[in-house]
């Protein structure tokens, strides 16, 4: 009982310090954060941020990518200066292709079954377990619901997922794709019950340039901030956050 | 007599930015080449202060060409919003270019950002060039609120700014508003000297 009320308790820092102090701290450990947002806005560089800060702490990570190839993905993330090439090499972060696993499960690339859908859990388990990752991503949750037939499997895959990742003290970030400029969660609209927490990326348009702007939604067990921020993305900086000017918005 | 007036108005910024953390200065469009060579020259004798140049008026290598010294004045940095609409895409090591003037959440991280990487001893200093031209690419109020923003972020971090309001016809109502937010309100005039 001691030592669920200590991991209740326990705040994993993404180490981007604007995003912590919106948190209250950080992201209660063993929750799953839905990271949602249109083409574009954010949300692959925002994760991998957050799994290299982790490294660097001392904490390892996995990044499972199902909608870029890994090379497309290391390609746009060595142009970061927080990228560090050093932290793949030695194992501290992983990068995962989720399309080779399937292929070589012999799971259906299209679509699965039910029992694709559990030996693919299984596996995803199995990897985090054996790798000891405290924080894991999947780019993104929408391009594997979409191989997930029915929307009680999709429920049941997130949060089965999302239980065996908290019982290991893993906090896991699912990317969630979605229209521009609509205010929704997920395609299926089942993502985000399941979810514990929801970062929104959001943009408007001023004098005709888009301004990136970025929420917290919800995020169980945390006091967190409801404004909304601006995001900016830089290759020196990675993702940051500031203060939304809200004059005529 | 133009050497006169810039030895005059370096001695009135150096003045009043030794006792007011913000000063904003109005003055007419006839009186601003002076002004900025005052101010550049102010930065390059005082080299061990680390200044920003956040430039919305002319592209930062305007200036750079204009006044040769600035090439080899290593203590400064423009923050430059401008060029790009100007079509101009390569900054110099001492530039960063903005996309537009009207990211100006954007102008905000940058400001801060490059004042990080300064020594917590070293004086620093901010000149926003110009909140007229701030207010030609946003609306007023959304000016108003960043430079509210601003004024109250560089205080924290005794960031010390000089703000610029160019007035032809008399000055906007907007920007009379904006430019008694600082401490202090130098006006140059024709007759000043």
């Amino acid at each position: 009982m001691e030592e669920t009320e200590q991991v209740e308790n326990e705040l994993c820092q993404t180490g981007i310090e604007e995003l912590d102090v919106m948190l209250g701290g950080g992201v209660p450990t063993g929750s799953t954060v839905l990271v949602v947002g249109s083409s574009g806005s954010g949300k692959t560089t925002l994760c991998m941020q957050y799994l290299i800060n982790g490294a660097r702490r001392g904490e390892r990570g996995v990044f499972f990518t199902i909608t870029e190839p890994l090379f497309k993905l290391t390609k746009n993330m060595e142009s970061f200066d927080f990228y560090d090439k050093k932290l793949i090499e030695s194992g501290m972060v992983n990068l995962i292709d989720l399309r080779i696993i399937s292929e070589r499960l012999g799971l259906d690339t299209e679509k699965y079954t039910v029992e694709d859908a559990s030996a693919l859990l299984d596996i995803l388990r199995d990897i985090a377990d054996e790798l000891n990752v405290k924080r894991l991503i999947i780019d993104s949750i929408t391009a594997l619901c979409y191989r997930l037939q029915t929307p009680e499997m999709i429920r049941d895959f997130i949060f089965k997922l999302g239980s065996s990742l908290a019982a290991m003290k893993c906090t896991t970030f699912l990317t969630s794709e979605v229209p521009p400029r609509k205010f929704q969660y997920s395609q299926y609209g089942i993502e985000e019950f399941i979810s514990d927490g929801i970062f929104f990326h959001g943009d408007i348009e001023r004098k005709g340039d888009l301004i990136r702007t970025f929420q917290i939604v919800k995020m169980r067990g945390a006091a967190h901030s409801r404004t909304k921020a601006a995001m900016s993305i830089s290759t020196t900086n990675g993702v940051e956050f500031t203060q939304l000017l809200k004059s005529r918005e | 007599m133009a050497n006169v007036l810039i030895d005059g108005l370096k001695e009135r910024i150096s003045n009043a930015i030794k006792v007011n953390q913000s000063i904003g200065i109005i003055l007419p469009g006839s009186n601003y080449p002076e002004l900025i060579q005052a101010i550049f020259e102010r930065i390059r004798n005082a080299p061990d202060e680390a200044w920003i140049y956040v430039t919305v008026t002319k592209p930062s290598n305007i200036f750079i060409n204009q006044f040769e010294f600035l090439k080899e004045t290593n203590n400064l940095r423009f923050i430059d919003c401008i060029s790009r609409a100007a079509g101009i895409t390569n900054a110099g090591p001492n530039c960063i270019l903005m996309e537009s003037p009207t990211m100006l959440e954007k102008l905000g991280l940058e400001i801060m950002n490059v004042f990080k990487e300064v020594n917590e001893s070293t004086e620093k200093y901010l000149v926003i060039d110009s909140l007229t031209n701030l207010i030609v690419y946003n609306d007023p109020e959304i000016v108003t609120e960043f430079f509210y923003h601003i004024t109250n972020r560089t205080r924290v971090k005794n960031i010390r700014t000089i703000s610029l309001a160019i007035e032809d016809e008399g000055i906007d109502k907007y920007l009379n508003r904006l430019i008694y937010l600082n401490d202090k309100i130098l006006k140059v005039r024709d007759s000043f000297i």
